[in-house]
């Protein structure tokens, strides 16, 4: 019973990291104009995204150690104070970007507009961060979450031809006539939102939380090898009923509802009501997730106490600083700038700033003094620095492309 | 600890920038800097002693540190050396870490802010 709720903060950070609002906007994007001739990059990111969690869970659970205490200590104050300074501002568009999900998709449930759910979405993220313990909060969230496997049984109701879909995603057939620029850009945001940095301090910062020791780096590794995947299958299924439904009619993906045509497509209202919990679940699951994160990440480079487990008052600044991230998302989306395209920027600014928490977590899992005999195995070695290579890349290719492609216009 | 068992610590590695933890285990600072005892400028005379480790500091020591300066030093927050009990993956001291003066922003921003926000004084549930 222990092991199946130690799955859910997998499933958890699989469904509200793996499958949040950015996730769904940019697999929905690239499976309107390019089919699944992008689907490897998602494959690509899921194997990393294990790798990298992996590495950071098993960091924090030997040392007793989170990311950003971590990343301060080996980077000294200079270079991590400038890292943090990228990765909250990072963070902070994707907390923006995913509290203007929930406003979206509650939008489409109420038809309410959505500028007046974002206080009320950005209070609930505020109210369930206050109150509510870290294994709740994560088995109910986790739990609706699920509800997005209805993008799946779209895909079967509305009988693709799986020769089609298998030839895009084999790279044999282009459907678009997409240029390789735009391509590429696509596929660094795909990364990006499959390798998003907060998963990785919210991962850490979670396994700390629940007090994981050696004994629960197994079930570390169930959750990631789980969690993951099952987050990157459904984020192919969202592209292949984008490229089912959207690609042939030529519909451009510019807000939700597209996102979500697909399903009511196939299955009329009733689908569209499960997934509407499931995206409001998911990417509210999300919001939680990036604003922990973004006061796990200042506590953590300041030393302060933080932790859901605490109350409020023993880790006042923690609190505070979430509070401020949240003010500061619903101020920017109240100038009615727009979610989707918040959401687009955030993935390649993930991509961007991946490689300032990568690198630092990668040194100190090689690290004895920390790790014991637990330090990286050759094999993992290869793979992240394979992974590194990846990772470099993404983040270097992602300003010029975006300048070169007019970010994907 | 003798002359014999004194093994090397690395400053940078093993105290600057590491996490301090109180005798609960909560956190309570990140090492911003070492203060020393007074190092002689230009000759030192001999017989002088060696400098030790008197205090670890915080504050205005992590703006040093990234600008250069000697701030003030009621601006630095100073956790004695006597408290330290342990040296490992984190700093650990031997007293609690409330009352001490690296903790005073938390301190204000609860009694100002956070205590005064209802179901902050609770558990979460």
């Amino acid at each position: 019973m222990k092991g199946l709720l130690g799955l859910a903060l997998g499933i958890l950070t699989a469904i509200g990291g793996f499958v949040d609002i950015g996730d769904l906007v940019v697999s929905s994007v690239v499976g309107s104009r390019f089919g699944l001739n992008l689907a490897w990059v998602i494959v690509v990111g899921v194997i990393g995204i294990c790798l990298f969690a992996q590495m950071s869970g098993r960091v924090a659970a030997i040392s007793g150690r989170a990311s950003f205490e971590v990343i301060r200590e080996r980077l000294g104050p200079r270079a991590a104070l400038a890292n943090l300074a990228a990765s909250f501002l990072v963070n902070l568009l994707t907390v923006t970007a995913e509290v203007g999900g929930v406003a979206l998709a509650l939008q489409l449930a109420s038809s309410v507009n959505y500028l007046l759910w974002i206080p009320l979405a950005a209070f609930a993220v505020w109210l369930v961060v206050w109150r509510v313990k870290f294994k709740i909060m994560e088995n109910v969230i986790g739990f609706l979450g699920l509800c997005l496997v209805i993008f799946g049984v779209a895909l079967f109701m509305l009988h693709p031809n799986w020769n089609d879909l298998g030839g895009q995603a084999a790279g044999l057939v282009s459907p678009g006539s997409e240029k390789p620029a735009t391509y590429w850009y696509f596929a660094v945001g795909l990364f990006g939102a499959a390798m998003t940095p907060y998963e990785v301090f919210f991962y850490s910062s979670g396994a700390v939380e629940e007090k994981w020791g050696l004994k629960d780096l197994a079930q570390s590794r169930l959750n990631v090898l789980v969690g993951f995947p099952l987050g990157g299958l459904l984020s192919i299924s969202i592209a292949a009923a984008a490229a089912v439904v959207l690609l042939p009619a030529g519909i451009q993906v510019t807000s939700l509802s597209e996102v979500l045509l697909p399903v009511t497509e196939a299955g009329g209202k009733l689908f569209l009501a499960v997934l509407l919990i499931g995206v409001v679940a998911a990417v509210f699951g999300a919001a939680l997730e990036t604003t922990l994160s973004s006061g796990y990440m200042v506590a953590q480079f300041f030393g302060w106490t933080w932790g859901k487990f605490r109350r409020p008052v023993h880790a006042a600044r923690f609190h505070l600083v979430m509070i401020g991230v949240l003010l500061a998302g619903i101020g920017v989306l109240m100038t009615g700038a727009d979610p989707v395209q918040i959401t687009e920027y955030s993935v390649i600014f993930s991509a961007i700033a991946l490689p300032l928490t990568y690198i630092p977590i990668l040194i100190v899992a090689n690290d004895p003094e920390y790790m014991g005999e637990h330090v990286n195995g050759k094999l993992m070695n290869a793979a992240a620095i394979v992974y590194l290579v990846l990772i470099l890349a993404a983040s270097i290719a992602a300003i010029p492309l975006m300048i070169v492609t007019g970010a994907g216009a | 600890m003798t002359a014999q068992q004194r093994s090397t610590v690395d400053a940078d590695l093993h105290l600057l920038d590491r996490q301090i933890l109180d005798v609960d285990g909560a956190p309570v600072v990140t090492v911003g800097d070492i203060e020393l005892t007074d190092i002689p400028q230009g000759q030192i005379p001999p017989g002088t002693p060696a400098p030790q480790i008197t205090a670890l500091l915080s504050g205005a020591a992590l703006a040093t540190r990234i600008f250069g300066g000697r701030p003030p030093a009621r601006l630095l927050h100073r956790i004695e050396w006597k408290h330290l009990a342990k040296i490992g993956a984190a700093i650990e001291l031997s007293v609690s870490g409330k009352d001490l003066v690296a903790t005073w922003t938390e301190r204000w921003v609860r009694d100002r802010i956070i205590s005064r926000i209802p179901g902050g004084t609770h558990d979460p549930e």
